[in-house]
């Protein structure tokens, strides 16, 4: 009984390591892509402009 | 596999911006002829006088066409050969009327120099053997300085000129 709740624990732990917490790794990544476009649209306009 | 709601996300933001970004490079390069400016045109570099339009006679400004323009240099350490004048001083100021067409076509004797008027698109490199050209109209009159930015040699923060955009 001991060691059977023992294995049923062992499996369900990874199980919730599954979902991580990514939400500032989004806003990160999102940004910085952001950043870059925003970056090369405005040097293309310059570029148009002259 | 299993991926994260925001992996995919930013997964397909980053592969849709690698596919923008090519097909914008594939339309100028395929649809709008966009080329490097020493693209294909080669010169000996010992003997740029015997290209025509590297000819002492043919240096410096030329007016082709109506509205259109050449300006034939030769650039070398640390100076960018425009011609003379009617006295025989080397020009230093080429003047050309706002809205016109001009190429520019450049060449060099030694090394590699840069070809920049400041505050324009105007700007190429200038590699020995090669004839770099590029096309352009300046839409705004005012004083342009053309300086090298490709650092060739002790003098190189001498090397400039002035080309001066007038309303006619």
């Amino acid at each position: 009984m001991s060691k059977s709740s023992l294995q049923m624990k062992k499996k369900q732990a990874p199980k919730e390591e599954e979902q991580p917490e990514l939400k500032g790794t989004f806003i990160a990544v999102m940004g910085l892509g952001l950043f870059i476009l925003i970056s090369w649209f405005i040097v293309y306009f310059i570029f148009v402009a002259r | 596999m299993h991926l994260h709601k925001y992996e995919k996300i930013w997964l397909i933001f980053g592969i849709g911006s690698l596919i923008l970004f090519l097909v914008v490079l594939g339309v100028g390069a395929f649809y709008k002829g966009t080329h490097p400016p020493s693209h294909l045109a080669t010169i000996d570099p010992q003997n740029v006088q015997a290209h025509e339009s590297f000819m002492d006679e043919n240096l410096g400004l030329r007016q082709v066409g109506e509205d259109q323009y050449l300006v034939s240099v030769i650039a070398s350490a640390f100076n960018y050969n425009l011609g003379t004048d009617e006295d025989g001083k080397a020009i230093r100021t080429v003047r050309i009327p706002v809205d016109s067409t001009v190429v520019f076509q450049v060449t060099t004797t030694d090394v590699i120099h840069g070809f920049q008027l400041a505050g324009t698109n105007v700007n190429m490199m200038v590699e020995p053997g090669y004839i770099s050209s590029l096309e352009t109209t300046f839409k705004k009159p005012g004083t342009y300085t053309l300086l090298c930015n490709e650092y060739c040699g002790t003098g190189h923060h001498i090397m400039a000129a002035t080309v001066e955009v007038y309303q006619p």
